[in-house]
């Protein structure tokens, strides 16, 4: 393939210099490698009825049929610009046909199997065994280029075409009907509202403000010795930020939609008696749908840890805020939620207990959770907002134990 | 690539002298005047570093190629072209960092000096970073540079010390620490929302355990963010026989700033404060 090519760019330098005025400028050629000198004798010319010309020039969409009528037109006007060598009309005509039946053709059969068959004006050129670029650039810088019908030497050159598209509309239509792909794309979706600061499965990332409110069911361990659990109704406010990564992707058409976010979410969460825990884990959810008010499915899972509270640890204690230490425990969720606007959410969360026997007794901690049900949302349109907040606000009525 | 080459050597008409073009390649002007160097893409390179591949399909929401505002090239929230960015991003050539951190970890005194007990705090940071090598050439870089500040309000410390006269227990209510650290940014690809590692040196002043006395300490942070919106960071401060290492994640005040006050109201109407 290489020697073909290579012989391909010397007959084309080779036909240039022919074509060229009679001092043309010094040719540097684009490597340095030695030209070839089997170029011009091993292109097959006159092979008009191969059958990839025949596709090239009736069936194949694109440059290729283009590329050769173009290429034998300006063959034609730089033989017939030539005409100063005095081989205006032969040389043209001769040109013109050659160079058109040449770059319909295919460069690669006749220059793989020269067979010298090659009819037509043009075969006594291309019997030349020795006719490398370098004896053409020289015969050509010393004007003395031939031409006439006669004794002129005609190098025709054969061009392959420039590449894709190798198919036709009919080769299109059948791969089309084969794999039952549609023929036009699907329209795009609507535009996005709020610029993906409310999750939509058109969104790539999402960057997400949550809150949720709801009712937490309260547990903490009682007296060991009895066997007791303290249980009380209450109420949960959580504030999140998440980060929705595309995990997940499909393409409809030319649009890429997100099957599946995933991505770290970071928050305080609020209950009564002004406990606050701080938590940190991963946020995923998964689409079941495309559009705007697609539902979806939320899972949630993060650890979590105490980072203050009003009550007090001991009788002496004042109630008041303060930070509190607790060991990292974690939470879990799992909601149903319409486009990215809000989320029914059931879930749990554990607090470990800090009960080392190297830790002083006084600072021990027993072991607490709650499950929780909730409504959670992005705050841009409101409800979740009033939600969590009203959910914080009505801790203040919960009896402890 | 030969065929065509050959193609044009058909077609050109003689030009006196001018050279073939693919002789010698030279740097070719782009339309916005930035000169291309042959054989430096600037190190882009690796990978990370590679420009995202093109394709033919994409988010209905992402924006598109190109230049000019709303086009993609200029970050969302800058001013410039990413000359400066209140968020930070992978073109910005100079970014605002105002952020809101939760964390937990544990707090290891010395041995002597009592256990290790949980540790947790939350806190708010804020500083500038840079990218030196995007001011003098319009290429990318993957650095950037930049000062920190920052307050965290943490949990208090415990200490239990055995003496002759038995166990001295001592307790502190809160640890508050200011920081301030270097931080190096390495960004791992110029995407929209990329990623990236920022490493953070620097120093903190703390209440050492439950001496009351604030001493100066050293401070390392290593973070993986995406763009300037969030991260997750593991940090550590290093002060005399006080070590507080703690794992956390950080939102940017755009985003945390709603979120502070709506805790806020929530925890005065609920009482809590």
């Amino acid at each position: 393939m290489i020697a073909v090519l290579h012989g391909t760019i010397a007959g084309t330098v080779a036909a240039g210099l022919l074509l060229a005025p009679a001092e043309p400028p010094p040719l540097q050629r684009p490597d340095s490698s030695p030209a070839p000198t089997t170029a011009p004798d091993q292109i097959d010319p006159g092979d008009t009825t191969d059958p990839a010309s025949e596709r090239a020039t009736e069936g194949a969409p694109g440059s290729a049929p283009g590329l050769a009528d173009s290429a034998a037109d300006s063959a034609a006007d730089s033989a017939a610009d030539g005409s100063a060598d005095g081989s205006a009309d032969g040389s043209a005509d001769g040109s013109a046909d050659g160079a058109s039946t040449d770059a319909a053709g295919s460069t690669t059969e006749g220059a793989t199997e020269p067979n010298g068959e090659a009819t037509g004006p043009s075969s006594e050129g291309l019997t030349e065994p020795a006719a490398s670029s370098e004896s053409a650039a020289e015969s050509a810088a010393d004007g003395d280029a031939p031409a006439g019908d006669g004794d002129q030497e005609v190098l025709r050159v054969a061009t392959e075409r420039s590449g894709p598209p190798y198919y036709t509309e009919g080769d299109l239509a059948e791969l089309r009907e084969r794999h039952e792909v549609e023929i036009d794309s699907p329209p795009p979706p609507p535009a996005v509202r709020w610029r993906c600061l409310i999750a939509d499965p058109t969104c790539r990332h999402s960057f997400e403000v949550q809150t949720m409110g709801g009712y937490a069911l309260r547990a903490r361990q009682g007296d060991v010795s009895r066997g007791t659990v303290d249980r009380w109704h209450s109420a949960r406010a959580q504030y999140d930020f998440w980060v929705s990564l595309p995990a997940l992707t499909e393409t409809v058409g030319k649009s890429r939609f997100t099957r599946m976010s995933l991505g770290p979410k970071g928050g305080v969460t609020f209950s009564d008696t002004g406990d606050l825990w701080g938590n940190l884990g991963i946020a995923t959810r998964y689409w079941l749908g495309r559009g705007r008010w697609a539902p979806s499915i939320e899972i949630t899972s993060a650890l979590s840890f105490k980072l203050a509270t009003r009550e007090a640890r001991t009788d002496a204690d004042s109630e008041a805020f303060r930070m509190q230490r607790g060991p990292v425990g974690f939470q879990a969720d799992v909601g149903f939620g319409l486009g990215g606007f809000g989320a029914i959410v059931v879930g749990g969360q554990y607090d470990s207990p800090l009960a080392r026997e190297d830790v002083p007794e006084e600072y021990r901690l027993v072991s607490s959770g709650m499950f929780y049900v909730g409504f959670r949302g992005n705050i841009l349109w409101g409800g979740p907002a009033a939600a969590a907040v009203a959910a914080h606000a009505s801790t203040r009525a919960v009896n402890r134990p | 690539m030969t065929p065509l080459l050959a193609s044009l050597l058909l077609l050109q008409p003689p030009a006196g002298d001018a050279p073939l073009e693919s002789a010698s390649p030279e740097p070719v002007p782009a339309e916005d005047g930035v000169t291309a160097k042959a054989g430096d893409e600037d190190g882009e390179y690796g990978p990370f570093f590679q420009a995202e591949a093109p394709s033919d399909t994409s988010f209905p929401t992402q924006p598109r190629k190109g230049k000019g505002k709303g086009s993609g090239k200029a970050p969302r929230l800058s001013v410039g072209e990413g000359a400066f960015c209140f968020v930070d991003g992978s073109h910005c050539k100079a970014s605002l960092l105002a952020d809101a951190t939760v964390a937990a970890g544990i707090r290891a005194p010395a041995s002597n000096k009592g256990p290790d007990m949980p540790y947790a705090h939350f806190g708010f940071r804020g500083g500038l970073v840079i990218r030196p090598l995007m001011f003098k050439r319009k290429a990318w870089h993957p650095w950037g540079v930049g000062v920190v500040g920052g307050w965290t309000l943490g949990t208090g410390s415990v200490t239990a010390e055995a003496s002759d006269s038995g166990i001295t227990q001592a307790e502190t209510e809160r640890t508050p620490a200011t920081r301030i650290a270097l931080v190096n940014q390495l960004w791992l690809n110029q995407k929209t929302h990329a990623p990236h590692i920022d490493f953070s040196i620097g120093g903190v002043r703390s209440p050492v355990l439950t001496s009351g006395v604030s001493l100066i300490g050293t401070h390392a942070e290593v973070a993986f963010g995406w763009g300037g919106w969030g991260s997750v960071y593991a940090a550590g401060d290093f002060l005399d026989r006080d070590t507080r290492v703690s794992f956390g994640f950080r939102a940017h005040g755009i985003a945390a700033g709603p979120l502070v006050a709506l805790a806020i109201l929530g925890a005065a109407l609920g009482g809590a404060l």
